[in-house]
């Protein structure tokens, strides 16, 4: 919708941002050729789920922030274990630690797939939206949707029930697969690489456009393999610290504009999380066929352009079928499906890799297990400060396109980071004044 | 045999009103019901993959205005339409999986949406008092279905 305002100037604004997880507000004003401002204004509800978890007992965050978010359930899940499980001072066995990784794996493949094929890749081919898009590459779209009922399948297997899992425990699982019920799931992952090498192959000639961005990248990595369970913190600028210290290197500031908390590196600034950042600090411990997809599509040892954000997405999803395949392959159980826990007093941190970005939980618990404190730190209000860094400069640069190609573009640059606003927010709608 | 998927959040407030009267359905044991609940519209695609018989219950958001609380349409031969727009919180809504399903040639041969309006989808809240007030006439509408009183397409009044 565009009005007139005065003089020359004029407020284009769309009331409902599309093909973004959730809803928010998007405010650019422009003066005089110049972007004055740019505001992701998220109007968060009570951070309900932190209140809530005051006062219960330290068994319960797996399944209470499970419920945070329909698309990256796990990822609250396995945030969840980690802090209580050091709080509590207990170290799951490599076991556990791989079935973790198989079932993050799920949630990757599914949300991963989702966006790519049904939320981004309109963006480049064309077209309002992928039922638009689905009349004329149809096998593209079944590929897709094969790729996240895949994703979808690995998450009822381990998780017991995609939404919401119900399997995971502090200490591990209530249940473990039998090598028998993996190797059976084989072909479906087989299948999955695939199609996942094939993602790579078709996003990879996505026109987009010229715009490098000198982010700070911030993501776990882990020595042993790509970042999705556990993992310790790094960044583009050097740093490498223990989950539990984020909270020295990292500070959480209230913006006016926004409900959610905007994340700043301490000393540095705004920094980006999510697959360019794992990408960039972690493309040395890939697997072997994600390494080739990537080199393939053409990406080198970092890639800092958001608009190639769907090609890393899609190596991350070659790299997630490879990994459950490897667990799969790996798989002879456990000696048991979870290690005890008992509650001790104490602060505890988790960090995983959501496929958003890195996702921290920080628990402080009482003697009896009671806990007393809970942080929620997601990773949409980690990248809120670059997405508002990209829209400023990236409208800058287009201020000559009429109104609704400008809108279209911005909104395609808001989804290149896959913003999950259910999770820090929700209500998204993008103005753009010009004065 | 006729599957029944309620849609929402049951922590989004009236969100939650298609799971809440899945899970009254499923209480009442119809014969040929299956039920099932989910979070999110996207695995609608796969929830009703090879069905034939499907009943969605969604909350509607916005737009019946002065007309019925709980509306019910048949959406195989024609689109969801705009004033019916579901409620939930996430870019994949109900509309879209119905017409993406029917671009591929996926969608079942019979799905009905019943809509149940609501208007309070806060974080945290349970099913405001007026919505459960409509869950009687809610799950009324999913039997009809069901039994094949298949409604046609139809504004709010």
């Amino acid at each position: 919708m565009t009005h007139k305002l005065t003089g020359d100037g004029r407020v284009l604004s769309v009331d409902t941002l599309a093909r973004v997880e959730g809803e928010g507000a998007m405010h650019v004003q422009v003066h005089g050729g110049e972007v004055t401002d740019v505001q992701l204004q998220i109007f968060e509800p009570p951070r309900f789920f932190e209140a809530f978890l005051r006062g219960r007992a330290y068994t319960e965050p797996p399944d209470i922030t499970a419920r945070i978010c329909g698309i990256c359930p796990v990822a609250y899940q396995m945030s969840a274990c980690n802090a209580i499980e050091q709080a509590c001072g207990v170290v799951v066995p490599e076991e556990i630690r791989q079935l973790r990784r198989l079932l993050y794996c799920g949630e990757w493949i599914e949300s991963h797939a989702l966006h790519v094929y049904l939320l981004h890749a309109p963006d480049f081919l064309g077209y309002p939206g992928v039922v638009e898009m689905a009349r004329d590459y149809r096998e593209l779209v079944e590929q897709g949707l094969r790729l996240k009922k895949a994703g979808n399948q690995l998450l009822e297997l381990i998780g017991g029930r995609a939404i919401h899992p119900v399997n995971v425990k502090i200490g591990g699982f209530y249940r473990l697969p039998t090598p028998a019920e993996l190797r059976d799931f084989r072909p479906v992952l087989e299948q999955a690489l695939a199609d996942s090498i094939a993602t790579v192959q078709a996003v990879a000639g996505f026109e987009t456009p010229d715009f490098e961005q000198p982010y700070t990248y911030l993501s776990l990595r882990r020595e042993d393999g790509y970042p999705l369970e556990s993992g310790s913190v790094v960044t583009s600028t050097g740093l490498a610290f223990p989950v539990e210290r984020f909270d020295e290197h990292v500070a959480e500031q209230h913006v006016e504009h926004s409900n959610a908390l905007h994340a700043w590196l301490r000393g540095s600034g705004p920094y980006v999380v999510g697959p360019l950042a794992r990408y960039s600090l972690n493309h040395d411990v890939l697997t072997d066929v994600a390494k080739e997809a990537a080199a393939a599509a053409g990406l080198g040892d970092t890639c800092r352009n958001p608009f190639r954000s769907i090609v890393v997405r899609a190596v991350e999803l070659v790299e997630a079928c490879q990994v459950a395949l490897q667990v799969v392959d790996s798989w002879r159980g456990a000696p048991a499906a979870a290690v005890p826990v008992e509650p001790r007093a104490g602060v505890g941190y988790g960090g995983t890799e959501a496929p958003r970005g890195l996702l921290i939980h920080r628990y402080r618990l009482a003697e009896d297990g009671t806990i007393e404190d809970a942080v929620i730190i997601p990773p949409t209000s980690q990248n809120q400060p670059s997405i508002e860094a990209d829209l400023r400069g990236f409208v800058q640069d287009r201020l000559d396109l009429p109104d609704d190609e400008l809108t279209r573009q911005c909104e395609q640059a808001i989804r290149n980071y896959d913003p999950c606003i259910s999770c820090a927010t929700h209500f998204l709608d993008l103005h753009v004044d010009r004065a | 045999m006729t599957l029944v998927i309620g849609v929402g959040n049951p922590d989004r407030g009236d969100d939650g009103v298609g799971p809440a009267v899945a899970a009254r359905v499923a209480a009442l044991g119809l014969s040929g019901v299956r039920v099932a609940p989910t979070v999110d519209p996207a695995r609608l695609i796969d929830a009703w993959d090879g069905e034939s018989d499907v009943v969605v219950v969604d909350a509607v958001r916005v737009g019946l205005g002065d007309g019925p609380r709980v509306v019910s349409l048949r959406v195989d031969e024609q689109p969801l339409p705009g004033w019916a727009a579901c409620g939930g919180t996430h870019a994949f809504s109900v509309a879209s999986a119905i017409e993406l399903s029917r671009a591929l040639g996926r969608l079942p041969e019979h799905l009905v949406v019943v809509g149940v309006a609501g208007c309070d989808f806060s974080t945290g809240h349970g099913l405001s008092s007026d919505v459960r007030g409509r869950m009687d006439a809610a799950i009324e509408s999913v039997r009809a279905a069901v039994h094949g009183a298949h409604p046609t397409q139809g504004g709010p009044g």
